[in-house]
């Protein structure tokens, strides 16, 4: 559904993301995952056809977005960071404007659709100057849904709100990847992407630096956690164990580094130390962790 | 076609419910009213004078619309400087870029929507030929002529006030770029005139607004003053468009 091949983007030397490729297969919801200034909104703006590459290709369902644009945009919703709304508008004057511009047919339908689905009925007429930073954010989306595109690509839609309206959006998106509809969507909450996304694409500056299944990832026993009664001696025997890196030990609690999933192994080796528990699920945090470099936050 | 006019009537309504929209059309409103007064009571001293009523068409309609014009020029930049601008800034603009339109699409749009808004303001004049037609019998051909070709003037400043938005983000740099190039154009007749004779001083003349709003206010309308403003206004919106295309692919 999606075809990103070589994507570049240079501003004067510069280079905002170098060599970028990946797909999307319809019906996917994928997470961008980076920290500020990785290239995420600057990928996600070459998709959407708001910003043209230095090189490389965007393909939307086999149509070049740069030979293109109106095409890929006819089925294809984006919300940016900030919702690209005119503040003296109505809620339902300015989905009814996007419908429009958007070459929607049935425009009164489209709005009333679009502003139940993202819980905007009831301030349909409340004008966006007067929204709270919650509400702004569903009515990006809801100018994003309203010409019912296939494929929506969401950057940080939930960037500065509070818990609660974080839990909301994250419910909405997960309705609205229901279905075959296509979802790319950045963000910096990694427990976003674990609760929505079948994969996540890992970037930092500027270049791809993990693609994979959550499952996949989360799940690959990289790291075990150990706790046993008895550790004396059990960072030597374990770090004896095939497949096994090294062994961290700070009292009772062991971290075993490890270059594939031997997670059974270790664990045979940990019940002579008192094996008390143990955990070979890496999380996605631990593991964006090891892939991103300290110092560059998401 | 649904997407230009549906740009152009969010631009327009932008203007109805925006502070800046009604401080220019009551602004227009109100000058345009004092230049009538003025222009008026010039008119009738000079009747009282002579004791004739002739010339009420040169005096009054040439008149008020020369002044006029000067308003114009100076209130037109005002009201096109956010017309882009103001997108850019409050980044609203990437909802048309992400949009199935086309760039001419969008600067189309937004031409009509603050042109729309400039002939509301001319509206507000409709008094004027009632007045006349009141106190005398005007010349309906001249007054037609000074209406049209005051609001295809008008279009002309909107054209290049929506270009000057477009340079910017910043509705204040939008505001002068206009105002000098709309002045610029005005005045450049001025310097045709000092160069004397000869092809440049030509080309000079031709260039200006001016001359060829001389031409149309004496109630004359020649097919080479429309070509030249409707040249003038298809200039800039193509040059608008080729800056919206430049945001879209910078």
């Amino acid at each position: 559904m999606i075809e990103v091949q070589g994507l570049t983007k240079r501003y004067g030397t510069n280079t905002a993301i170098s060599d970028v490729s990946f797909t999307v297969q319809k019906g996917e919801v994928v997470g961008f995952l980076g920290p500020n200034g990785a290239g995420k909104s600057t990928t996600m703006r070459i998709i959407a056809g708001s910003l043209g590459a230095s090189a490389g290709t965007a393909k939307v369902d086999g149509v070049d977005v740069a030979e293109n644009a109106k095409k890929v945009q006819a089925t294809l919703g984006y919300a940016p960071e900030v919702p690209p709304v005119y503040t003296n508008m109505t809620v339902r004057g300015f989905i009814t404007f996007a419908a429009r511009v958007k070459g929607v047919d049935d425009v009164n339908k489209a709005t009333d659709l679009a502003l139940s689905r993202v819980g905007l009925t009831d301030r349909a007429g409340s004008l966006i100057d007067h929204l709270s930073k919650g509400y702004r954010q569903r009515v990006g989306l809801a100018q994003a849904l309203v010409h019912d595109p296939r494929v929506l690509v969401l950057d940080e839609p939930t960037s500065g709100l509070v818990p609660n309206q974080r839990i909301e959006i994250r419910e909405l998106i997960r309705e609205l990847a229901a279905g075959d509809r296509t979802v790319v969507l950045s963000t910096h909450v990694l427990g976003e992407i674990e609760a929505i996304c079948n994969r996540v694409i890992v970037i930092d500056k500027g270049r791809i630096i993990k693609v994979g299944d959550i499952a996949e990832l989360s799940g690959a026993g990289r790291v075990v956690k150990l706790e046993l009664a008895r550790p004396d001696g059990a960072d030597v025997a374990l770090a004896k164990v095939d497949g096994v890196l090294s062994v961290e030990r700070d009292g009772n609690r062991l971290l075993v580094h490890t270059d594939r999933d031997v997670c059974e192994h270790v664990a045979a080796a940990a019940v002579s130390f008192g094996l008390l528990e143990l955990d070979g699920k890496e999380k996605l945090e631990d593991v964006y962790r090891r892939l991103v470099p300290a110092g560059a936050k998401a | 076609m649904i997407p230009v006019l549906a740009i152009a009537r969010r631009e327009l309504g932008g203007y109805l419910s925006s502070p800046i929209g009604w401080i220019a059309l009551i602004v227009f409103t109100l000058i345009a009213a004092l230049f009538f007064n003025l222009t008026l009571w010039g008119y009738a001293s000079q009747a009282m004078q002579l004791g004739m009523e002739e010339g009420i068409t040169e005096q009054m309609v040439q008149g008020f619309f020369g002044n006029l014009t000067v308003i114009g020029l100076l209130l037109i930049p005002a009201v096109t400087m956010g017309v882009i601008a103001q997108d850019r800034r409050e980044r609203s603009i990437e909802l048309l870029l992400t949009s199935p339109v086309s760039s001419l699409q969008i600067a189309l749009g937004k031409y009509l929507g603050a042109f729309g808004f400039v002939v509301m303001m001319i509206a507000t004049t409709a008094y004027v030929p009632g007045m006349l037609y009141w106190m005398g019998d005007p010349d309906t051909g001249v007054m037609v002529s000074c209406y049209v070709g005051f609001t295809v003037l008008m279009g002309v400043f909107v054209a290049i006030g929506l270009f000057a938005s477009s340079l910017t983000d910043n509705q204040l740099i939008a505001l002068a770029v206009a105002f000098a190039l709309s002045l610029g154009m005005w005045i450049v007749g001025w310097l045709g005139s000092i160069l004397g004779e000869g092809s440049l001083a030509t080309i000079v003349k031709h260039i200006s607004m001016l001359s060829h709003f001389e031409t149309i206010s004496r109630g004359v309308l020649h097919v080479n003053d429309a070509v030249y403003f409707l040249s003038v206004i298809l200039f800039f919106v193509f040059a608008t468009t080729q800056r919206v295309e430049a945001l879209r692919w910078r």
